[in-house]
C-alpha cells in the first residue's frame, strides 16, 4: 500500500483517553489488536456516517442507525439500496460491548469487525464491493491520512476495525435510571413500581410479583447475558410451526432454534417498532405479548412458561396475569431508560452535516 | 591416556546424575497447574441436557434437564505446611452439553502433600451482596437476580413430564444461608501426575434426595421462598463429590452419620 502524504515519519494514533462507563456495567474487552485510538474512532465515525460505503452512494451505516432514535431506524425490517424489506428490524447500537459478544440477531458475527463488513456488501443493505470502496477510500486525502495514523493502512480489514472502534464508544449511559443507579435522583412511584416488577421473576409462594423481564435482560444492562449464548432467547413470539431458525443457524443445535439476541433495553422508548422483525408497534404491545401473548413451542425457556403471578395450573395457558397498572408502570421505568445525552452527543452524530 | 579414558565415563555418569536430581529438584519446586474436572449425573447415569430418562425422585413422571449450573468457590488446597488459596475464586460450573465435563484449572499452586481440599457450593455472604465482577460473579450475568438479593447460587431448569402434559421446572437456590463448604480428604491422593487433576462427581438426584425426597410434581419450582431454599441447600453438602477410589470426603462422611 502507498503511503500517502509527504510526512516520512511513522504517524502513531493517539490512545483514546477519558473513555469510561460505569461500574455496574461490568467489565469490557477492546480487543488487542484494535486498540481504541482517537484515530480509528474518527475514521469509524466518518465511515459510519459516509455513503460512499454503498455502490449506489445513497445509503450509509446511519441510513438505518439513526442517532436521535437510538441509531435504530423506525422501520418495521430495513430497507437498504435494493429497496427489498430486509428480514430484521434495525437493532439499536447502545453499549455493544457488554452483553452478547455474538452480533446480528441470530448472532452470525462473532466479532463487531467481523459484523463491520457484512452489511456493506449484502446485496440488499449496502452491494459496495470491498475493493471499490478501498480504493475511493484511498484516493480521498483525508481518508487515506487517517486511515495511515490509525492502522497502516487502507483495506478492508482497517475498515472493520475503524467502525467497530467507533460501535465500541457508543456507550449510553445516562438515563434516569443511570442517575437513579449513581444515586443522584429518585424515581416517581410508578416508575419504581415498573422497576421492581422488571427485576422480579414472580413467585405467588412470597407474594412477589414480577414481570420476568430481568430473566432476559440483565439488571443493569437490561441487554443481555454475556456468558456463552446466554443473551439469546426465544421469546414465545411463535409457535412450533412457525419458529424460525435464529441462532441455530449458527450453532446447528436444535435446541437453539428460534432464539434471537436479547437486545439492550437502553432507550427502548425510542426504538419501535419491536422485536427481531419488528412485529410489533407500542410498548404496550410488547407488554401485551409477554402478559397474554406467548405461545409455546419445544424452546421456549420454562422460566417464561412458569412466569405467571396467579400461580397457573400445570399445563395451563401462559400468561403473567398482569394488571393493566402493572403495565403501565413497567412501561413507565422502561421510559426512564431514554438517554437524551446519547441520541444527541455531537461526537455519536454525523461529521459531514452542515453545522 | 588410560586413567582418561576411564574418567571419562564417570564424569559423564555424575553429569547426569545431577542433571537428573536438579530436574526432580526443579520440578519439585516449581508450581503446578491443578485441573479440577466436575462430571454431571443424574443418579447413576451420566447428564444429557434436553431428554426425558430421568424419573422424578420422589414421585411419578420422568423429567429433563434444559439448564444446570452452579458457583463453585473459595477453593482451598491445605497442607501441613501451608495452604493455596484461590484468589477471586468464583467459578460458575455450568454445562451445555459441548464438553462431559466442566473443567476449573488452578494455577501457580505449590507442590506440596496436601491433606484436603475445600470449597463453597454458592456465594459466600460478602460476595453475594457485592457488584464487584470477581471470578465469574457477573452481576449482569444468568445468575445474578437482583443487587438486593444476590445470586442464584445453583440454577436447575426443565420440565417434568407426566403423561401428556408438561410442566416446567425452576429450581433457583439462594439466599446467603445457603451457602455450604464442603471438605475432601486429599491424603493418599497423588497430585503429581501430569497434567495434575482431581475428578468429582455432581449429582442432581442428590438437591432432592436429603432428609426428605422431593417429588417434583409437589414442588416444582424453588425461588424466593427461604424454607423451600433451605430444603435444596441443606443436600448441598453431597452435590460434589470425589470420584478417585477409596476417597473420604465430608460429604461421605456426613452420610456415614447419618446412618
Amino acid at each position: 500500500m502507498a503511503t500517502g502524504g509527504c510526512d516520512e515519519r511513522q504517524r502513531v494514533a493517539t490512545p483514546l483517553t477519558g473513555f469510561s462507563a460505569p461500574f455496574v456495567f461490568g467489565r469490557f474487552e477492546v480487543p488487542a489488536d484494535n486498540p481504541l485510538t482517537e484515530e480509528a474512532v474518527e475514521l469509524g465515525r466518518r465511515l459510519f456516517y459516509d455513503p460512499r460505503l454503498s455502490a449506489a452512494g445513497t445509503t450509509s451505516c446511519s441510513t438505518c442507525h439513526i442517532q436521535r432514535l437510538a441509531f435504530t431506524d423506525g422501520r418495521t425490517t430495513s430497507v437498504g439500496v435494493s429497496g427489498r424489506p430486509l428480514a430484521f428490524n434495525s437493532m439499536t447500537l447502545a453499549n455493544l460491548m457488554w452483553g452478547p459478544q455474538r452480533f446480528f440477531w441470530n448472532g452470525r458475527a462473532a466479532s463487531l469487525e467481523e459484523q463491520a463488513l457484512i452489511p456493506i456488501q449484502h446485496a440488499d443493505e449496502m452491494a459496495q464491493d470491498l475493493g471499490r470502496l478501498v480504493a475511493e477510500l484511498a484516493a480521498d486525502a483525508s481518508y487515506r491520512e487517517l486511515f495511515e495514523t490509525a492502522y497502516g493502512e487502507t483495506s478492508p480489514a482497517a475498515i472493520a476495525r475503524a467502525l467497530a472502534s467507533f460501535l465500541r464508544t457508543l456507550v449510553s449511559s445516562n438515563s434516569r435510571y443511570d442517575q437513579f443507579l449513581r444515586g443522584e435522583i429518585a424515581l416517581d412511584a410508578q416508575e419504581e413500581s415498573g422497576r421492581k416488577l422488571f427485576m422480579a421473576h414472580p413467585d405467588v409462594k412470597v407474594s412477589l410479583r414480577g414481570a420476568n423481564c430481568i430473566d432476559c435482560h440483565s439488571q443493569f444492562l437490561t441487554g443481555g447475558f454475556s456468558a456463552r449464548y446466554d443473551g439469546f432467547a426465544n421469546n414465545g413470539l411463535d409457535d412450533e410451526e412457525h419458529l424460525q431458525p435464529g441462532l441455530q443457524v449458527v450453532t446447528g443445535n436444535p435446541a437453539h432454534r428460534g432464539l434471537f439476541k436479547v437486545p439492550s433495553l437502553r432507550n427502548v422508548a425510542l426504538t419501535a417498532p419491536y422485536m427481531h422483525d419488528g412485529r410489533f408497534r407500542t410498548l404496550e404491545e410488547v407488554l401485551d405479548h409477554y402478559d397474554r401473548g406467548v405461545r409455546n413451542s419445544s424452546t421456549l425457556s420454562p422460566l417464561i412458561v412458569e412466569a405467571d403471578n396467579r400461580g397457573g395450573p400445570a399445563g395451563g395457558r401462559i400468561s403473567l396475569h398482569l394488571t393493566a397498572g402493572e403495565k403501565a408502570a413497567i412501561i413507565a421505568f422502561l421510559h426512564t431508560l431514554t438517554d437524551q445525552d446519547f441520541v444527541t452527543a455531537g461526537r455519536f452524530s454525523d461529521p459531514f452535516a452542515s453545522k | 591416556m588410560r586413567k582418561a579414558a576411564l574418567r571419562m565415563p564417570v564424569l559423564l555418569a555424575v553429569a547426569a546424575a545431577l542433571g537428573v536430581t536438579g530436574w526432580w529438584l526443579y520440578r519439585g519446586a516449581r508450581p503446578m497447574d491443578l485441573a479440577l474436572y466436575v462430571h454431571p449425573f443424574v443418579g447413576p447415569e451420566p447428564l444429557v441436557l434436553n431428554e426425558s430418562r430421568y424419573p422424578n425422585p420422589g414421585g411419578e413422571g420422568r423429567f429433563t434437564v434444559r439448564d444446570f449450573q452452579f458457583f463453585l468457590s473459595n477453593i482451598r488446597l491445605v497442607s501441613a505446611t501451608g495452604a493455596y488459596v484461590e484468589s477471586d475464586s468464583y467459578h460458575l460450573v455450568r454445562f451445555d452439553g459441548e464438553e462431559p465435563a466442566a473443567v476449573i484449572v488452578l494455577h501457580d499452586v505449590p507442590r506440596r502433600d496436601y491433606e484436603r481440599i475445600e470449597f463453597g457450593i454458592g456465594v459466600d455472604a460478602a460476595a453475594n451482596r457485592s457488584l464487584a465482577s470477581r471470578g465469574d460473579l457477573d452481576p449482569n450475568g444468568r445468575m445474578a437476580w437482583t443487587w438486593e438479593v444476590g445470586y442464584k447460587f445453583v440454577l436447575l431448569e426443565g420440565a417434568l413430564l407426566r403423561g401428556d402434559v408438561s410442566e416446567p421446572l425452576v429450581y433457583h437456590v439462594g439466599f446467603d444461608e445457603s451457602y455450604r463448604l464442603i471438605s475432601t480428604d486429599l491424603r493418599g491422593e497423588s497430585l503429581d501426575s501430569r497434567p495434575a487433576r482431581l475428578d468429582f462427581r455432581v449429582d442432581i438426584l442428590r438437591l432432592f434426595q436429603g432428609s426428605t425426597t422431593v417429588d417434583m410434581a409437589a414442588l416444582p419450582t424453588v425461588k424466593f421462598d427461604r424454607a423451600d431454599a433451605a430444603l435444596l441447600a441443606r443436600n448441598f453438602a453431597g452435590l460434589v463429590t470425589p470420584m478417585w477410589p477409596d476417597a473420604s470426603g465430608q460429604p461421605d462422611g456426613a452420610r456415614r452419620a447419618d446412618k
